[in-house]
């Protein structure tokens, strides 16, 4: 990138939005994402593209349609372009490695949105990524308190629905959940892990299989809000579908964040949800990109972290605007 | 017994019945050039010429050295595994399956070469104490010959499939369409079990060599392996005995039966070397992202890649018709194609419809050289 282009960016993050639209023109960004298949996906392709609209810089979008090899082939094809920067939402943790490799080879800056490299990335890239760990911590340590008050003369029976262990997030938030399971031994039985590859079909059937073998489970919590449907269609057939205070109701909890998990929270079926800030997230990633291409670095290699936190029945009226599905459903 | 097309480069195909193509009464010489050019091996060829100078005023950045390096780095892998698909389309079948080898052959091959994977996430797998050992590594991690030979286990994995499903369709005269979904279906969900969904990674760094690009991508592993297997896969379809069997079954399988021809025999083999082509893909696709993927067996993009590409090339969804040439120039416009799509910045949507569009004229114009040929 010339110095002008530079100096330009760096007086259009001083000067603000207004005149950052007119002086950006000439950045390329290239915005690889792996797909728009849930609602927290389509929301962060949302918020990512108007930050980016925002900044007024050309935007190439590219969709990896769930294929991580033609997502590497979109990156090689966006580096051909001498794009100034990438932004990308990896398929998962480990194919993204071998593409942050090809952007640093490359000289350019890369940013991965929410979904960060496995632990063992050698290469350099700026990551925004939600503190999975402590928001799961937060609203299961709500799902707690509930399990708490059911005083039952039994251990509570706790049923985690896991992502894809590939993916770091899925790996943060299980982790959160077994941390507080822990911190509650006396409380909780032994947790019934369900695995769901992040696909609802498998979700449903395995959750299907897990109620059918263990009937008493009274507390189930989801990595990912999205399989709130595949939830309730499991706990209607068992009768267990009832809002708070109703008989039968399940203590539910999830994470993410997303236009169900809202209406279900105000309708009283779920009790707490882990909120990622995705708006903090999808501006911090744009201005921290667009810091390093006006900074003329090529290989930035930073961690942004959205600490989060939990959306609860108890603060439920404070706190509703701050959670994304909220401000989405009231949008609608 | 029928005999096969064969045809020079520079020669329409003669009608494999000895019939002459007819001659359209009142055509003149554009619709005679028309024709001439409709039924030219090089048909392919010349489109995917004049897409590259269609495309070159818009994007000049796809004649750069870096892009002809991306083209050539996405043209190998999926030429190695079209040319299998090709054998099979020629029986006047098609191989549904391919994907889901190209799954197993990379999960099976990278679980024995891991220099360690994550005991967390594999210690429940059925590979965990079988091709991984105690600590996570694969059984043959460390030793010399353990990419040699985990590359051996992936090609014999995909001749097991091929075989186990040609068999089938030989003895039991199955749809080949049919039975190769069943394949996608079940060894998919086969890659899957194995890894209970997940990456096999720390591959040893030579198997990664295997997918560096080399000088503008020609000269690389990648590229060795692709024209070794594309001209043994040539020489064998044209030059032989067998390659004029699998033309004859796909001609006609009762009068090939009739004059001899070991059709279950010819169908079996064929599924194997579409088998082995699809295990020869893994191991350049799992390289490239250096890592075994349960997750190929699930990429039905690529598999529209793989049919799309055959068919492009000319290569007859009818049977009894096709060139490894026409493949290579298929595969050569597909790549071109998506590649030029991406460049344009269209959206993804915009891709697949065009994509769409263009297996449809092929398949429209496979029609026309049929009637053509008065077949």
């Amino acid at each position: 990138m010339r110095p002008t282009t530079r100096l330009a960016i760096a007086t259009a993050l001083l000067a603000g939005p207004a005149l950052a639209h007119a002086q950006n023109d000439d950045i390329d960004v290239c915005f690889a994402y792996q797909d728009l298949e849930t609602e927290f996906w389509v929301a962060g392709h949302s918020a990512m593209t108007q930050s980016l609209e925002e900044q007024g810089v050309n935007v190439i979008e590219v969709n990896a349609n769930e294929d991580a090899n033609r997502q590497l082939e979109q990156i090689r094809d966006c580096i051909t372009q001498e794009v100034d920067g990438i932004i990308i939402i990896p398929q998962d943790g480990e194919s993204v490695i071998t593409m942050i490799g090809e952007a640093n080879e490359a000289g350019i800056p890369i940013a991965v949105f929410n979904r960060p490299p496995n632990p063992d990335n050698p290469h350099d890239a700026i990551v925004v990524v939600a503190d999975n760990v402590s928001i799961a911590e937060a609203a299961v340590e709500h799902l707690a308190e509930q399990a708490k008050a059911l005083e039952l003369d039994r251990p509570v029976q706790p049923l985690i629905m896991v992502g894809a262990l590939a993916d770091t997030n899925a790996i943060g938030r299980r982790e959160g959940f077994l941390n507080v399971i822990e911190a509650n031994g006396d409380l909780f039985a032994e947790p019934i892990e369900v695995p769901t590859e992040w696909d609802a079909s498998v979700a449903l059937a395995n959750l299907e299989s897990a109620l059918q073998a263990n009937p008493d489970v009274d507390l189930i919590f989801t990595s990912s809000d999205f399989l709130f449907p595949q939830i309730r269609a499991a706990l209607l057939q068992r009768g267990r579908w009832a809002p708070k205070g109703e008989e039968g109701h399940m203590i539910l909890g999830g994470l993410d964040g997303d236009v169900t998990a809202c209406e279900l929270i105000r309708e009283g079926y779920v009790d707490a949800t882990g909120v990622q800030d995705l708006f903090f997230e999808a501006d911090s990633t744009v201005e921290a990109l667009m810091t390093a291409i006006g900074d003329g670095e090529t290989r930035p290699n930073q961690q942004i972290d959205d600490p989060g936190f939990a959306l609860t029945q108890d603060n439920l009226e404070e706190r509703h605007q701050d959670m994304w599905g909220c401000v989405l459903l009231d949008q609608k | 017994m029928a005999t096969p097309t064969s045809v020079t480069d520079d020669e329409p195909p003669s009608p494999p019945s000895g019939k002459q193509p007819r001659r359209h009464g009142g055509g003149g010489t554009a619709a005679r050039l028309a024709a001439r050019l409709l039924m030219s091996d090089r048909f392919v060829l010349y489109l995917t010429v004049l897409l590259f100078l269609a495309v070159l005023p818009f994007i000049p950045r796809i004649a750069s050295a870096g892009n002809f390096s991306n083209l050539l780095s996405n043209f190998w892998p999926l030429l190695v595994i079209a040319v299998g698909q090709t054998y099979v389309m020629i029986l006047g079948g098609i191989d549904l399956s391919q994907i889901s080898t190209i799954a197993v052959a990379s999960v099976v091959g990278a679980a024995v070469m891991t220099t360690g994977v994550d005991p967390v996430l594999f210690e429940k797998t059925v590979l965990w104490g079988t091709l991984l050992d105690g600590d996570g590594a694969g059984i043959l991690a460390g030793h010399v010959w353990s990419m040699p030979a985990a590359l051996v286990l992936m090609l014999a994995t995909g001749a097991a499939i091929g075989a186990l499903l040609g068999t089938i369709i030989a003895r039991f005269d199955i749809p080949a369409f049919m039975m190769t979904l069943v394949g996608l279906l079940f060894f998919s969900a086969v890659a899957v079990w194995l890894t209970r969904s997940e990456n096999i990674t720390r591959l040893p760094e030579a198997y990664g060599a295997i997918a560096d690009r080399g000088l503008f991508g020609v000269l690389s592993w990648s590229a060795l392996i692709a024209v070794v297997v594309t001209v043994a896969a040539h020489l064998v379809l044209s030059r032989t005995v067998f390659g004029r069997w699998v033309f004859a079954t796909g001609m006609n399988r009762r009068a090939a039966i009739v004059s001899g021809v070991p059709v279950r025999r010819v169908i079996l083999w064929c599924f194997v070397i579409s088998g082995v082509c699809a295990a020869i893909g893994s191991v350049l696709y799992s390289a490239r992202l250096d890592m075994g993927r349960p997750a190929f067996g699930d990429n039905l993009n690529l598999l529209l890649d793989i049919i799309g590409a055959t068919v492009i090339g000319g290569t007859s969804l009818f049977g009894g018709r096709g060139k490894i040439i026409w493949t290579v120039y298929g595969v050569m416009l597909f790549v071109l194609l998506s590649n030029a799509l991406n460049l344009l910045n269209l959206s993804y949507f915009t891709v697949f419809i065009v994509k769409g569009c263009v297996i449809l004229a092929a398949a429209w114009l496979d029609v026309k050289r049929r009637e053509l040929l008065a077949l």
